[in-house]
């Protein structure tokens, strides 16, 4: 008598397949932070450069930052102005010299947030020359500014 | 005569796209997601003028209260001494001149903090910095 063998079907379980991959997007969605990598560009001056920036002082805009209750005040060569004045001050300036040098000044105490606004109002402003001085150099500087 | 009741086909949901489906989601996650080499929380200050800064700088991130975090741009941030910021970047730069270094600090914090790091920075001979900030509102 022929006896017949039934043969199984071959095949892959998949079933949990789909699990294991929803696993790993729920991995992925907790382990994944939204980082922010924009900001503002700024340069250091080479060390050669330091000695001939003092020089070029007399003729720049002086932005000084003084920290008022929670926010700063913004003096433009000794006035005071709102940041957003700042822009129609410079830019007759800057029409007549488009090199022309802005030195921003913060007062060691002032938020730094001020510095970041009134950086990036002179950005929009297109300032080329920004120079933020630190309290050492201003020190080298002696009473330049 | 009896009538045979025509048989009904069995209900199911075709899942057999369901893992095509999660994996693509998956290589979606891999390919964007980026590995932050610092996770400092600070309140970044606002700007309008945003660049794309290299992905591969050093980070050194400020707190409010002027705690210093510094990363090369390959390990992950460590908090270092105020005063460890110019040998830190020194080392960096002596590997790579044109190395980038990004500054993240809080925007509330004092100025003199940030001054100390950008002071440090130009004693170690960097050229090129970032200041992170994040969107500003235009209105």
């Amino acid at each position: 008598m022929k006896v017949e063998r039934r043969h199984a079907e071959p095949e892959i379980p998949t079933a949990s397949m789909a699990d294991i991959a929803f696993l790993l997007i729920v991995f992925f969605m907790i382990t994944s932070v939204f980082s922010v990598t924009r900001g503002l560009e700024f340069q250091l001056p080479k060390d050669d450069q330091d000695q001939a920036t003092p020089d070029s002082q007399e003729e720049a805009i002086h932005v000084h930052i003084i920290p008022a209750g929670g926010g700063c005040v913004f003096e433009v060569d000794k006035q005071q102005m709102l940041l957003s004045d700042i822009q129609i001050y410079i830019e007759p300036k800057l029409a007549r010299n488009p090199n022309k040098f802005v030195i921003i000044d913060p007062d060691p105490d002032a938020p730094y947030r001020c510095m970041v606004d009134a950086f990036d109002e002179l950005k929009q402003a297109q300032v080329k020359n920004i120079s933020i001085p630190t309290q050492a150099e201003k020190a080298a500087w002696g009473g330049v500014i | 005569m009896k009538i045979k009741k025509p048989k009904r086909a069995d209900s199911l949901i075709p899942t057999a796209s369901m893992a095509d489906i999660a994996f693509l989601l998956i290589v979606f996650f891999m390919v964007t997601t980026t590995i932050t080499v610092d996770r400092t929380r600070v309140a970044l200050p606002t700007s309008l003028e945003r660049i794309e800064v290299p992905k591969d700088a050093a980070v050194i991130a400020v707190e409010e209260g002027g705690v210093v975090h510094f990363s090369d741009g390959e390990e992950q941030s460590r908090v270092i001494n105020m005063g460890d910021v110019l040998p830190a970047a020194a080392f960096v730069i002596e590997k790579n001149s044109l190395k980038w270094f990004v500054i993240k600090a809080d925007g509330n914090t004092e100025y003199q903090h940030v001054d100390r790091v950008m002071e440090q920075l130009r004693q170690a001979s960097v050229r090129n910095i970032a200041m992170l900030t994040s969107q500003e509102e235009v209105g």
